[in-house]
């Protein structure tokens, strides 16, 4: 294979792949629990973060602000999301990308995947 | 759909894509399977013509999971949302089972032998008034079927394939320079270039594994420049280092003022140019042709001495300064450009002349030939160069680049298919646009087309300007439309004869992709209900014909134009369906197409060593040991082993015998239908990353059609404002055709400059192009969807 390799096109990705540490989703609640829930993008999960082109979350969140995309990769805004759901409802991604947590991290939950999104929380209760 | 429904679905769809796909990545094994009872095979994906190879896998006679295909050079493993998701296209909940035929408006079963039946009865009734539309998403061994059929057997050369609306202008941009079609660059090129400039080509949407292969590279801190020439702002130009926003139809202009500055600054490539090079123009503006004539280069200097930066500035309303810095870039010879563009050059009404214009600045300042120097242009659909382009399926052509209208051409197809002589029309058949016009146009007032074959593509949504050239049909008594696809489409909705079709997997195929590679696949999984393979209806209908009588059905010596053996000789009935699967049809038409190949140094690799690969780019040339080299750098002797030893570029098929290349040059010129006070904005149409074509597969997947479940309109917010329109609100959009409600997005995922408007094509029940013209360029008869006059208010 002549120019760039598998493993170098991949190599970003599989840095980040190697570093998180697989976890299963969480129970998710199947209607919204207004407000007691925030939306999570795995970056795991999500074409966008994976080398691949996705905006969907972003482009059908009602609230403005709440998914903020750079450089084609969406983040969640944990000050403006409101756990609507949306993002999760339309994420085309093959393993959806988008988990709903609860605002207030519990036991399992207060992963680096948490202390990422929630900068201004405290790590415990 | 609620969230419920959803788990519901992710759980029983099965479509476990990402199990596959993820855990490749983050383990960089090459996925084995586990011990889950699902067998893997290849593929390359349904989709676009990037043609990535994806791994299919199968479990109780099903697609259960795909995975991107790890030891595939296109995409490495990667694949796009809708790659991950291709194998759900099989499974939509409305797939068409059995064949139906229209009876008093209504489309009832039937059984195949009266279908088939039918279909041949109605061409026996007009042979010459017969015609076949196909598309890029034929397999090779469909097309060249259907192609053997109508001009070898019937004697008709009303063949078109869609991808004469999509990349017909690519190809007669790349025969009247270099004499033969298709790139000589390849993906390759992407890993190598230092500059990337997208001439109209949004590639982060359209072809996203490709532009991730290119984009990577600065993750991995290489110094890349990326140049977004576009008329709006896209998910690409977030990533541009320049973007370029041009008022639409200038992109001649901004061509000509390359070549302009290369020449007023001296800075051309003098020793590439006079080696390998010549100039050529359109002898007369009003009416262009394919080859021009001959200027020299004191004639092209002084054509292209107007284009001056401040001038182009004016026609084109870049800044002076993005002009000069494409002349610097072009100018400097350490500098390797690669320039790729799709539909944004292609559907345009002077498509043939910006095709020339670009891969005429690439030759002026030599940057061509080596790896990351190359004009390249992209397909759409996964076979348009494999299928339409180098099959021929269009009304001028013959396989392997054949022409209808050159005697010797003909002759060398009736040789290989043993016809008697004269069997080939030497009378091009109707481009697509006339085909449509003629078959929607009464008889009696010389509408001469009066049955048309549909397969694999649906002109119902996608032909421009549906009024004129699909919908008329209704009420026309004469007239018969046969379509054959996989789900009921706009295109059924005026059928008279409906066939079910086997889809993908279901079938074996092989397709040709943009960078010139071909790829097999086999059948993996059973067609639903009574759906067939489109290749044996098209050799049942010729065998029905046959038993009806129909000379051309037979070759000179009085046997079956498609005629097949098995290993013993013994001919198999395979238009007997329970026969059909005796041999491997595929692969022997595929066999028998082939040596067409050769002629222009095609060369396509045998059937048992493609299905050992992912695809392989021809010419695929045996070496001295027996195996097969794939060429990537077609024309350049370190790579390309038809290029003469130190000649060092060679172009081979040059139009003027000479081994030379043609600079051509072509004037801009205003589009027909620009904006006025009536109709003051430019309309472009085009697709979305989740939806392919006119979505009839991708919309039948729930989580692409959940991601964007209806076309829009872009909008700029200060048009939006003036007209009262905000975000969400519904807006009717009007141009000379008709007029279409839609719901408005600003600072959408397209952000549209001030005076411009776009929509995509994929909504059946919001037909963009009810309202799209049918304008075309002169030469490749390709229709310009990107442009034409609209006026917007809120509804």
């Amino acid at each position: 294979m002549s120019g760039v390799s598998r493993r170098d096109m991949f190599r970003v990705l599989l840095g980040r792949g190697r570093e998180e540490v697989p976890q299963a989703p969480p129970a998710a609640p199947v209607a919204s629990s207004g407000g007691d829930e925030l939306a999570l993008i795995l970056d795991r999960f999500c074409l966008a973060w994976q080398g691949s082109f996705c905006s969907v979350c972003s482009e059908r969140c009602p609230e403005p602000g709440a998914i903020v995309v750079e450089q084609g990769k969406p983040r969640v805004d944990p000050g403006k999301c409101t756990g609507c759901r949306v993002c999760h409802d339309v994420c085309p991604a093959p393993r959806n990308a988008v988990f709903l947590v609860a605002r207030k991290a519990r036991g399992g939950m207060i992963g680096k995947t948490v202390d990422e999104t929630r900068p201004e929380e405290p790590d415990h209760e | 759909m609620s969230t419920l429904e959803r788990r519901t679905f992710l759980k029983t769809s099965a479509m476990a894509a990402a199990t596959a796909a993820v855990s490749q990545r983050a383990g960089g094994a090459a996925a084995a399977p586990a011990s889950d009872g699902i067998h893997w095979d290849k593929a390359p994906c349904r989709f676009c013509g990037t043609g990535c190879h994806v791994k299919v896998g199968v479990r109780d006679g099903k697609v259960v999971a795909i995975a991107g295909h790890p030891d595939a050079e296109v995409n490495k493993g990667l694949l796009c949302v809708k790659g991950y998701h291709v194998g759900g296209i099989l499974y939509g909940e409305d797939r068409l089972k059995h064949p139906m035929l229209r009876r008093n408006g209504v489309l009832e079963r039937i059984s195949w032998d009266e279908a088939i039946d039918i279909a041949a009865r109605k061409i026996m009734e007009a042979p010459e008034r017969f015609a076949i539309y196909g598309s890029g998403q034929w397999t090779i061994p469909e097309g060249y079927a259907a192609q053997k059929l109508i001009k070898g057997g019937l004697s008709n050369n009303h063949i078109e394939p869609n991808a004469r609306l999509c990349m017909a202008s690519a190809v007669t941009g790349f025969i009247s320079t270099y004499g033969v079609d298709e790139p000589a660059g390849c993906y390759d090129d992407l890993d190598a270039c230092d500059v990337l400039i997208l001439w109209g080509n949004n590639m982060s949407e359209m072809h996203p594994v490709l532009f991730s292969r290119f984009y990577d590279r600065k993750s991995r801190g290489e110094k890349i420049t990326l140049i977004d020439l576009g008329t709006r702002r896209t998910r690409t130009t977030e990533f541009a280092d320049h973007y370029m926003e041009f008022r639409p139809q200038s992109d001649l202009a901004i061509a000509n003022c390359i070549a302009q500055q290369l020449i007023e600054r001296d800075a051309w490539d003098k020793e590439f140019v006079e080696k390998h090079c010549a100039f050529r123009a359109d002898a007369d503006l009003t009416k262009p042709d394919l080859m021009g004539v001959a200027i020299d280069f004191e004639n092209y200097k002084q054509r292209v001495a107007e284009y001056t930066p401040e001038k182009v500035s004016e026609i084109s309303g870049l800044p002076v300064e993005q002009l000069r810095l494409l002349g610097d870039l072009f100018a400097d010879p350490k500098v390797k450009i690669t320039s790729t563009w799709c539909m944004g050059m292609n559907q345009h009404t002077r498509a043939t002349a910006i095709n020339r214009l670009v891969h005429g600045i690439h030759l002026l300042s030599g940057k061509f030939g080596s790896p990351g120097n190359a004009p390249t242009s992209l397909t759409g659909q996964p076979s348009a160069c494999g299928t339409a382009r180098e099959v021929g399926t269009l009304c001028h052509a013959l396989p392997g680049g054949r022409l209808v209208a050159k005697p010797e051409h003909r002759e060398q197809c009736e040789k290989h298919w043993n016809l008697p002589a004269g069997r080939i029309n030497a009378t091009p058949g109707h481009h697509t646009v006339l085909m449509w016009e003629k078959f929607c146009t009464p008889t009696a007032e010389g509408g001469d087309i009066r049955t048309i074959l549909v397969q694999v593509t649906n002109p119902g949504q996608s032909l421009p300007n549906l009024h004129k050239l699909f919908r008329a049909k209704k009420g026309l008594d004469d007239k018969f439309l046969i379509v054959s696809d996989v789900y009921p489409t706009a295109t059924t909705e005026l059928a008279d004869l409906v066939l079910p079709a086997a889809l993908w997997v279901e079938k074996n195929g092989v397709f040709g992709n943009s960078e010139r590679r071909t790829q097999q696949w086999f059948k993996q999984v059973e067609p639903p209900g009574e759906a067939r393979e489109d290749v044996w209806m098209t050799i049942a209908i010729a065998r029905r014909l046959y038993d009806l009588g129909h000379p051309g059905m037979k070759d000179k010596d009085g046997n079956f134009i498609f005629r097949f053996t098995d290993d013993a000789g013994n001919e198999v009935p395979v238009w007997e369906y329970d026969r059909f699967h005796e041999i491997n049809v595929d692969r022997a038409l595929y066999d028998d197409y082939r040596p067409l190949t050769f002629l222009k140094h095609k060369h396509l690799a045998p059937y048992d060593v493609l299905k050992e690969h992912t695809g392989l780019r021809w010419p695929v040339v045996e070496q001295s040991d027996g195996s097969f080299r794939e060429t990537r750098f077609r024309f350049s002797e370190f790579d390309d082993p038809f290029v003469k030893k130190g000649n060092g570029i060679e172009f081979y098929h040059s139009t003027t015998n000479d081994g030379r290349a043609q600079i051509w040059f072509c004037p801009y010129e205003a589009h027909p239908e620009e904006p006025d006070e009536e109709f003051p904005f430019w309309l472009c149409t085009g697709r979305v990353l989740e939806h392919w074509h006119t979505g009839t597969m991708t919309m039948r997947v729930p989580q692409l059609r959940g991601a964007v479940p209806n076309n829009y309109v872009e909008i700029h917010p200060d048009d939006a404002r003036e007209a009262g329109i905000g975000n969400g609100d519904k807006v009717v959009l009007a141009t000379r055709r008709g007029e279409l409600e839609l719901s408005a997005w600003i600072n959408g995922r397209g952000r549209p400059p001030r005076g411009s408007l776009f929509v995509p094509f994929f909504d059946q029940i919001r037909q963009i192009n009810l309202l799209t013209l049918d304008a075309h360029c002169p030469i490749s008869k390709e229709p310009d969807y990107k442009k034409c006059a609209a006026r917007i208010r809120k509804a």
